[in-house]
């Protein structure tokens, strides 16, 4: 049983929880992948192959209620940037094995603050099925997930085996095919240094931890993603109670470890917080790492009600809208990379966002 | 400049690959560009998924150092290839990815105790999918319930034990028996 069977006493304190919480863990995507019994996988399927499931697939989707809502995209009609921009909105892990034929994406409404979730057709394995929701949103999560997943269990037989479960391309997959990640702003446990002792405790719970964003092998911007390890030998509900048990443990952590440098240094936390600010108000070249960094403390300043000049940002979104690849998209730059103009640029769209006076 | 393959001729291609907000760049000249089937231009586009694969790689994302260092460890001295859809062991191992479903039972010497090390577990305890066999259901809820005897003879709770033992003998009567 292990975490599963540990109750936290978060629980028993429903208070405020959920909104400290959600202040700490960041984003939910759960996601579940399934092969169509009878057929090779992606990795060996031919094109032929692909389409015919493709069209197999948008057959059965466009037959039913709950897809009414859905976009559908043929992922080899779309331009390279339009797909990018896609796949970061829905945060579909991109790969760029094979060619594209075949492979497509049925897209539902991003409703602002509720789960989008997606269908992706021929990637690494026929079917991935996954869901997105802001904040700590397990359950909530899985079971849009599995929602889907029913209407096509209705319609297609699984590659399934008695003793591996659901058959996937990757062996990691195998079992339940179920991936719960978690993106965590985690910015005291790191400036404790707890962080790795949290990481070797982690994964001897089964859940892995990495730098979201890795910049010169450290997390940019304190974000972290946690996500099971393992997916078979454990059931869909041990996966899903274990994440959300070591979610909310860390998110304690992190709590806690706020609380404790607040009672120690709340005049140091304070400058430190107005000083990132003035350098974001003022700066008029930032890098990514450098703008990942000072955000990071703004975020943190907000959460801790210590600054209240800041204007109400998505700490999250902003983080995405100001990489190079989003800056290169949005702003149509193609050939004309230069670091210092991309710097310059994100400069600007940090001050415009984060300063309450901005138009 | 230079081709960053040959170390020779002037480059004429340039490409740049951002991801994760790295950015790396690969200068290719003619000569070299032909080997990765970068000649026309049409066939440039086609292939460029293709072709960003070959000259940067590519991984899944979930894998982590601990599973790639197992990884490393599948052996392919005899290279033996799955004879449904014909992927072999050194490209299972290049990819990370099987080429079937049939892959696990016919390369499973091979691949098997390298999953039981990563995942810690042969047996999948999740979800059965609704079109399942009715004999794979049965054989699945018996092993549970056999999980589930050992727990009440633990706890000294026989009552319960013996009723769960009933139920174990006649759901195997029911696959065994008649086979229905």
């Amino acid at each position: 049983m292990g975490m599963a069977g540990k109750k936290f006493n978060l629980i028993d304190n429903n208070t405020g929880r959920d909104e400290f919480i959600n202040k700490i863990i960041l984003k939910t995507r759960v996601n579940v992948a399934r092969n169509i019994a009878g057929r090779k996988f992606t990795s060996t399927s031919s094109s032929r192959d692909k389409n015919v499931l493709l069209e197999a697939v948008k057959k059965e989707v466009s037959s039913m209620k709950k897809f009414e809502d859905f976009r559908f995209y043929r992922i080899k009609d779309l331009e390279n940037s339009q797909r990018d921009l896609l796949f970061r909105d829905y945060m579909i892990d991109t790969e760029f094995t094979g060619n594209m034929q075949g492979r497509g994406l049925f897209a539902g409404n991003r409703t602002h603050g509720e789960g989008a979730s997606a269908v992706i057709i021929n990637s690494e394995d026929h079917i991935n099925i996954q869901s997105v929701y802001p904040g700590l949103n397990i359950y909530e999560a899985y079971n849009e997930v599995i929602k889907i997943e029913k209407i096509f269990e209705k319609k297609f037989d699984f590659a399934f085996d008695k003793d591996l479960g659901y058959l996937t391309a990757s062996p990691f997959n195998l079992g339940t095919a179920l991936r719960i990640h978690i993106i965590a702003h985690l910015p005291v446990v790191v400036l404790s240094s707890e962080i790795s002792d949290l990481l070797k405790r982690m994964s001897r719970v089964g859940c892995q931890v990495k730098g979201y964003f890795i910049e010169q092998s450290e997390a940019a911007g304190n974000l972290f993603e946690i996500f099971n390890e393992s997916t078979l030998g454990r059931s869909e509900d041990d996966i899903l109670e274990e994440v959300e048990a070591i979610c909310l443990n860390v998110a304690e952590e992190e709590e806690n470890a706020r609380e404790r440098l607040k009672k120690k240094d709340l005049p140091g936390i304070k400058d430190n917080v107005y000083r990132s600010f003035g350098l974001l108000k003022y700066a008029k070249i930032l890098s990514y790492e450098e703008s990942l960094e000072l955000l990071s403390v703004i975020k943190l300043g907000v959460d801790l009600d210590i600054i209240d000049n800041v204007s109400d940002f998505d700490f999250f979104e902003l983080v995405d809208k100001i990489s190079n690849s989003r800056i290169i998209i949005d702003m149509e730059l193609g050939g004309k990379i230069n670091s210092d103009y991309i710097d310059s640029i994100r400069a600007d769209m940090i001050r415009k966002k984060i300063t309450k006076e901005a138009d | 400049m230079k081709c960053d393959f040959c170390n020779k001729n002037k480059a004429t291609i340039y490409l740049i690959k951002i991801q994760d907000n790295r950015i790396e760049r690969i200068n290719i000249c003619d000569e070299c560009a032909e080997k990765f089937s970068l000649h026309s231009d049409k066939d440039f586009y086609k292939d460029l998924p293709e072709i960003i694969y070959k000259l940067f790689g590519a991984g899944s994302k979930d894998i982590t150092d601990r599973v790639k260092k197992v990884w490393g460890n599948l052996s392919y001295r005899n290279n033996r290839q799955c004879p449904d859809c014909g992927i072999d062991l050194k490209t299972i191992k290049k990819t990370g990815l099987a080429g079937c479903s049939n892959c696990y039972s016919e390369l499973g010497k091979a691949l098997l105790p390298l999953i039981k090390n990563i995942q810690g577990s042969l047996e999948s305890k999740g979800k059965i999918p609704l079109r399942t066999s009715k004999k794979i259901r049965i054989e699945k809820s018996i092993k549970s319930l056999k999980n589930k005897l050992k727990n009440e003879v633990i706890i000294e709770n026989f009552e319960e034990a013996a009723r769960i033992r009933d139920k174990i003998k006649k759901l195997e009567k029911s696959i065994n028996g008649h086979g229905r």
